[in-house]
């Protein structure tokens, strides 16, 4: 009897994406980002929630991926030539020793566990750290020799400093959104990288996206790349953040599968937005205003 | 008959007065021939008698003998028979009762029936008891009883003179007063005098006090009510009397006052449910009638019976909360109005409102009752129509057009939407150079030829000295040479009849934005189209209107949707086709504000060339228009604008050729006025340059004010006359409104709000350590800024023993408490251990595993240590309130505070202040400072313990300009021997002005780096000050900007807790701290350990 595998799994490292991810560039930073990873510099993304960051850093791995098998084809080597891409969600608790590694037990001896991102270091993949400022102030602090000139990973509990492979890069991104004084980088962390701010694509690029995503007709895509500008509009008088081009993309997924748009938007966009009665009513309106 | 025949004949005539006789002889030439000699002997006779029965009888007498013959006319003898006995028997009562009685009979008489005769006579003796008042009244009574009779039957005079008899026992004044009044009166009530009487007669029953004003009101209250209901509102004042209902008089005077704003077809249904409501509650019904008026206003006539149906229940239940609920008092009342209507109030839906126009426009919109626009006084004067003026939407108060609230509320929609269409869609960013996307620029040459021909007009000027057309024109191209004009204004000048071309701008550009809102939302597209063919139902009949505004009116249907049958002048049907296709041209998607403007030019030059004549019925026709054909300019469009250029558009005129006047406008879209609306934005925008330091001339208020002159927009008919003062009153107010958007600018807060009490404006901090802050108006929706000064001082130093001797008197308490607080610090300070998962492992725990295994028992795999997971991150500050009220006694002061009411005038106020605390200084007692200072000692002997970040302040002050804001403990400050003595001196002072205090405590509090920060208000009442709470509505200014400076504390990650003694605290920390938690202690002794208990539970 053979035992069917009923999910993917991966090794860490050697994720990488099959396919080319769909990513419209807003302004120049699929060059902006060619030219850090060039010089290895490391980068920080800035921007709302659902605005495709991290859906860019898996576009740039994968071009940046595709092109560096073809450069080394020459080689005939292009199978272990690849550019993994190490996503770490931070969160409140993430300790150092969860992104360098650590000890375990395993029958009466000690193993050594690599953390993701020294695992990417090894590698040489593009670390993405998403929602950094989730983290604790001494990790953060953990990456600092990554991104300077040494680019090193100090492994305190081996007594093992780490020098990253060559095609590693740290990538994070943070969402000034809820910025708040304690959840803020520290400048000493925040100067060490390039800074790409990223905000909701104008009108036109997100119809495109969501009418792509979604898999709408061009007209609904339009309508609700509207709806997202017109709900943008409210940040600021009730609301915390903008919807999303994720939620218009789950709207317009809604909308494909034959819900009523009305409907689509409220559940997918308005509830998810806000939870102050009088501003879901308001934006309830402009549903109904856009939507038949 | 000779005078001695006379004398023989009526020898007795002779003995009176000479009246006498001469009466008795022309009236005895009148007495009928019927008479029999004996009859008029017994005339005479009786005459006679009368006369000499008293010294003053004769004149009865005189007066019997002038009234006879009039009265024989009325009666047969057998009757005057009667009629003289009567007349003999009151005047042995009294002469003068009987010369009224005579007196009056013939008017009497012809509404009398004969046989009542001596009824009426014994009515008025009854009157008459003897006495001089008496007789007066009695008098009176038959000297108005013509009259009377002329209203009253003789049954409702019998009523009426009981009435007048019941009051004259209180009062002889009074009665006779009312029977003036009641000559005024009776006609006024109608068929009803019967209930009239007997309310009249009720009311001497219960208060006769009342009966004259009952009598004055009912005189002025009967003729506002429909006279066929005028019985229900007398018999519904009776029930009200007899229901001991007081004030009668006042009350019928207000009901029927609420009742005369009533159209009078509804008096009926609301008399009717009022004589129901009598059944259940019946001093609830003069509320209930003085109700109806603003409930008619939102509610029809079913409602209103369902409206009055639910009051019922409520009365059934609790009479007092129904008759709040009838007085529209209660919140019942009013959502059950507001679930019955199907109008739209503005109030109720502002707020999503705003944020959908907000929404829409992507700009800092604000929405507003156009009450509140017309109020301003800068040009709008309409209350019905909608508008904007740029940065906020103007939109009726109340909507109720149509019967369901959805289609109200939709209607309200629509309007928002177009007006927000005018700022979505740019109306108002008309730059005069912009290149218009549709159409060839004619706006830039237009300009030019008409620079050129004042140019050439200059010069022709100089030959022909001068023509008053060449002044005009001057001054037009100095109008142009000016900074100060608005790329609207510019464009307008083009035009000879501005207000013609501002109707043809106003239609295409409403057009324009039509077509723009139904493709952008198709949404509302259903609802805004029946708007639009609903708004149809309000135009003239263009028939009726000459050719010019004949065909804007018919711009303005095709605008709206309706391409047919609108007749049309059929010799013009060439050029209305061309104006179709221009109008068609703008509504296409890509078209901007600057399409609008050229196609209003050519439109303009169309319309210009035609006569504005009327045109004969027979001349109109319903077109119908080919569609295909798309628009070119015309080749002659050349020569058109040479003929505008010059001005010379206007001289095809015909004689006698009537003025244009402006169309009537739709009333979705409202009022546009773009001109005005720009020059507000650019005001706006200047004031802030002003501010930013740029340069640049401000414009003038005369500058301003010939701007305004010149524009069509200003409603000049309803200014008529007056056009050069309200222009510059219009001025003067747009400066104010243009100033108003810009907190920054200086002059903004003088006299401007509602709260202005302190006179003066913004505070300078001039001292060092003193800190500004603004402050919170809950009326004006707004921050006054600049507004409070709070100075910072450090608390005095006293006596350091006072600490210990605290401590050592709440001994037990404070071993119990430090006890607590020291478990707190294990908690937090540990590793956490055995976990299974964790930042490291723990040797210690590894090796027992080991030896656990070797020894072949089953391991314990928790081996992990990971570091406590919150670390204790606290600051807090402590916010003592040291107003003069702490100083009550402990024992007094409970239920106290709220009587404290502090003078107003600053001397009067120093003066009090004293001695209240001269006052306190012989006290032996606990005062509830001494319990919040013994508070301090045991919280800061518990705080040194588990190390959090803590800072003690107190505050008082008196006014605005003097917040003291006193230091005990700074945040960053350590705790020594100093904080000690300090503690010491802690004392009651003046007010309590809390928002400014809480202001800069969080101020402090956010200078301080920590995960949790929590602002600690201790305090003994509600806030007050001197202009910050007094009496009435002042408390709720105070309240508000506490809440207000708490709610700023939360946006910044501050929580604040608020610990208050007052027992009636629950009323205004509610408002105060919506959710940030307050507590209210029963005893105020309990405050040390309570708070300690509050502390841990906060900081946990």
């Amino acid at each position: 009897m053979t035992t069917k595998t009923l999910y993917k799994s991966y090794i860490i490292e050697e994720y990488q994406l099959d396919e080319e991810p769909y990513y419209v560039p807003v302004g120049d930073e699929i060059e902006l980002f060619e030219a850090a990873y060039r010089e290895r510099l490391p980068l920080i993304f800035k921007g709302p929630t659902g605005c495709g960051k991290t859906r860019f850093v898996e576009y740039m791995s994968y071009k940046l991926g595709v092109e560096l098998r073809k450069n080394s084809k020459r080689t005939d080597d292009s199978d272990s030539v690849n550019l993994p891409l190490v996503t770490i969600a931070c969160h409140e608790d993430l300790t150092s020793s969860d992104l360098v590694g650590r000890y375990l037990l395993e029958g009466d001896q000690t193993v050594w566990i690599d953390g993701p991102l020294t695992r990417a270091v090894k590698a040489g993949g593009i670390c993405y750290l998403d929602e950094v400022v989730e983290a604790r102030k001494d990790t953060t602090v953990l990456i600092h020799p990554l991104t300077d000139h040494r680019r090193m990973l100090p492994v305190e509990k081996r007594g093992e400093l780490l020098e990253a492979a060559d095609g590693f890069l740290l990538v994070l991104s943070y969402n000034p959104g809820y910025q708040s004084a304690l959840k803020d980088l520290k400048h000493s962390t925040r100067q060490r990288f390039v800074s790409i701010e990223f905000d909701y694509p104008p009108l036109e690029i997100e119809a495109q996206i969501v009418q792509h995503e979604a898999g709408v007709d061009e007209k609904t895509a339009s309508q609700l790349a509207k709806l997202g500008e017109k709900i943008r509009n409210l940040k600021e008088h009730g609301l915390g953040e903008g919807a999303s081009t994720r939620l218009l993309i789950y709207a317009g997924k809604l909308i494909a599968s034959g819900i009523p748009p009305r409907r689509a938007c409220q559940v997918s966009v308005n509830w998810a937005v806000t939870d102050d009665h009088s501003v879901q009513q308001s934006i309830t309106e402009i549903i109904a205003s856009i939507f038949e | 008959m000779s005078e001695d025949s006379i004398n023989d004949k009526w020898p007795e005539l002779k003995k009176f007065p000479e009246s006498v006789e001469k009466n008795f002889i022309s009236s005895l030439s009148e007495m009928p021939d019927a008479l029999s000699e004996s009859q008029i002997r017994d005339w005479y006779q009786q005459g006679i008698s009368l006369a000499s029965q008293t010294v003053r009888s004769w004149e009865s007498a005189a007066h019997f003998f002038a009234v006879s013959p009039s009265v024989l006319k009325s009666m047969p003898y057998s009757y005057f028979e009667k009629w003289m006995e009567c007349g003999e028997k009151l005047c042995n009562e009294s002469p003068t009762l009987a010369s009224a009685y005579f007196e009056s009979s013939p008017g009497t008489m012809s509404q009398l029936r004969s046989r009542h005769i001596e009824e009426w006579a014994s009515l008025g003796d009854q009157l008459y008891k003897g006495t001089w008042k008496s007789s007066t009244l009695a008098c009176r009574f038959f000297v108005l009883s013509p009259i009377l009779l002329s209203q009253l039957s003789f049954n409702q005079l019998q009523t009426f003179s009981q009435f007048l008899d019941k009051l004259a026992h209180r009062s002889y004044d009074l009665a006779l007063e009312c029977l003036n009044l009641g000559e005024q009166i009776f006609p006024l009530v109608g068929e009803d005098k019967d209930a009239f009487l007997s309310l009249a007669t009720a009311l001497v029953e219960t208060g006769w006090r009342e009966v004259k004003s009952f009598f004055d009101s009912g005189a002025k209250a009967l003729p506002r009510i429909d006279p066929d209901e005028r019985i229900r509102f007398l018999q519904l004042a009776e029930n009200l009397v007899k229901n001991g209902g007081t004030n009668i008089p006042g009350t019928m005077l207000e009901i029927s006052q609420s009742l005369a704003e009533l159209d009078q077809e509804k008096h009926s249904v609301v008399l009717a449910l009022s004589e129901s409501l009598l059944e259940f509650e019946p001093l609830a019904m003069p509320d209930f009638i003085n109700s109806s008026p603003m409930i008619f206003e939102k509610l029809t006539t079913s409602q209103f019976g369902k409206w009055y149906e639910e009051g019922v229940n409520v009365i059934q239940n609790n009479p007092d909360a129904g008759i709040a609920y009838f007085k529209v008092e209660s919140a019942h009342s009013e959502n059950t109005i507001e679930m019955l209507s199907s109008g739209i109030e503005f109030d109720r839906i502002k707020t999503v409102m705003e944020m959908y126009c907000r929404g829409l426009a992507g700009a800092e919109i604000k929405l507003s009752s156009t009450e509140a626009l017309v109020e301003k006084n800068i040009g709008w004067v309409s209350k019905n129509s909608p508008t904007t003026e740029g940065s906020t939407v103007f939109v009726p108060t109340i909507v109720d057009r149509y019967p369901t609230k959805e289609e109200n509320f939709a209607w309200f929609k629509v309007v928002s939407t177009h007006q927000v269409a005018h700022l979505e869609f740019g109306s108002f960013i008309f730059d005069f150079n912009k290149k218009s996307a549709l159409f060839d620029d004619l706006r830039a040459i237009l300009e030019k030829k008409q620079l050129d021909a004042i140019e050439n007009s200059k010069k022709s000027n100089e030959i022909l000295d001068d023509s008053s057309s060449t002044t005009e024109f001057s001054e037009t191209s100095q109008n142009l040479e000016k900074a100060w004009i608005s790329d609207m204004q510019r464009f307008f000048n083009l035009f000879e009849d501005r207000q013609l071309s501002l109707d043809i701008f106003t239609v295409v550009e409403s057009a324009r934005l039509d077509a723009k809102v139904l493709v952008e939302y198709p949404g509302i597209k259903t609802f805004y189209l029946q708007v639009q063919n609903d708004s149809l139902d309000d135009r003239p009949d263009i028939k009726e209107l000459p050719a010019r505004e004949a065909i804007v009116e018919f711009m303005l249907r095709v605008s709206l949707q309706q391409y047919e049958g609108v007749s049309i002048p059929l010799k013009y049907k060439s050029e209305i086709q061309q104006i179709i296709q221009i109008m068609k041209r703008v509504t296409l998607h890509e078209s901007l504000v600057e399409d609008s403007a050229e196609a209003s030019i050519r439109i303009y030059a169309i319309i210009a060339s035609i006569p504005n004549e009327d045109i004969p019925e027979e001349d109109w026709e319903d077109p119908s228009f080919d569609d295909e054909e798309d628009y070119e300019d015309p080749d002659e469009m050349e020569q058109m604008l040479m003929d505008m250029g010059m001005g010379m558009e206007m001289e095809l005129r015909p004689e006698g050729e009537e003025d244009y006047e402006t169309m009537q406008e739709v009333e979705y879209r409202g009022d546009f006025k773009p001109e005005l609306s720009q020059l507000m934005n650019e005001m706006r925008m200047q004031q802030q340059d002003q501010s930013g330091g740029a340069q640049g001339d401000p414009l003038t208020q005369d500058q301003l004010k010939e701007l305004l002159e010149n524009s069509a927009e200003l409603d000049m008919q309803t200014v008529q006359g007056e056009i050069q003062e309200s222009s510059g009153v219009f001025a003067d107010n747009l400066i104010k409104e243009a100033g108003t958007n810009l907190p920054q600018s200086p002059d903004d807060n003088q006299g401007k709000y509602v709260h202005v009490d302190e006179d003066g404006g913004e505070l300078q901090p001039g001292e060092p350590e003193t800190f500004v802050y603004d402050e919170w108006d809950f009326r004006a929706e707004d921050y006054k800024p600049r507004w409070c000064i709070v100075k910072q001082k450090l608390m005095q130093e006293g006596d350091p023993a006072y600490f210990s001797s605290t401590l050592n008197e709440y001994s037990t308490l404070v071993t119990r408490i430090r006890r607590q607080f020291e478990m707190m610090v294990p908690e937090m300070l540990r590793k956490e251990r055995k976990l299974s998962d964790g930042e490291d492992i723990d040797i210690d725990d590894v090796i027992e595993n080991m030896v656990d295994i070797k020894a072949g028992s089953s391991p314990d795999e928790k081996f992990y240590w990971r570091r406590n997971k919150v670390q204790r991150d606290v600051a807090v500050a402590f916010l003592l309130d040291t107003s003069a009220s702490t100083a009550e006694a402990i024992d007094e002061g409970k239920g106290r505070q709220d009587e404290w009411d502090a003078p107003d005038d600053p001397v009067e106020y120093m003066v009090w202040l004293r001695t209240r605390r001269g006052q306190q200084m012989r006290r032996s007692y606990k005062r509830i400072i001494d319990v919040e200072k013994e508070s301090m000692v045991l919280l800061i002997n518990a705080l040194e313990a588990i190390g959090d970040v803590y800072g003690i302040y107190g505050f008082s002050g008196y006014g605005r300009e003097n917040v003291e804001y006193y230091t005990v403990k700074d945040l960053q400050e350590n705790f020594s021997d100093k904080v000690k003595r300090r503690i010491d001196r802690i004392a009651p002072l003046h007010a309590t002005r809390m928002g400014p205090a809480i202001r800069h405590t969080a101020h402090k509090l956010n200078q301080i780096d920590a995960r949790t920060k929590i602002l600690f208000l201790i305090s003994d009442g509600r806030p007050q000050d001197r202009g910050y709470s007094r009496e009435g509505v002042e408390k709720e200014y105070a309240v508000h900007d506490t809440k207000m400076a708490l709610d700023e504390a939360k946006k910044i990650g501050i929580n604040s807790f608020c610990l208050t003694v007052d027992k009636s605290g629950h009323d205004y920390l509610k408002t105060m701290t919506s959710d940030m938690g307050y507590e209210i202690l029963d005893d105020i002794n309990d405050l040390p350990e309570r708070l300690l208990v509050l502390y841990r539970r906060l900081t946990m």
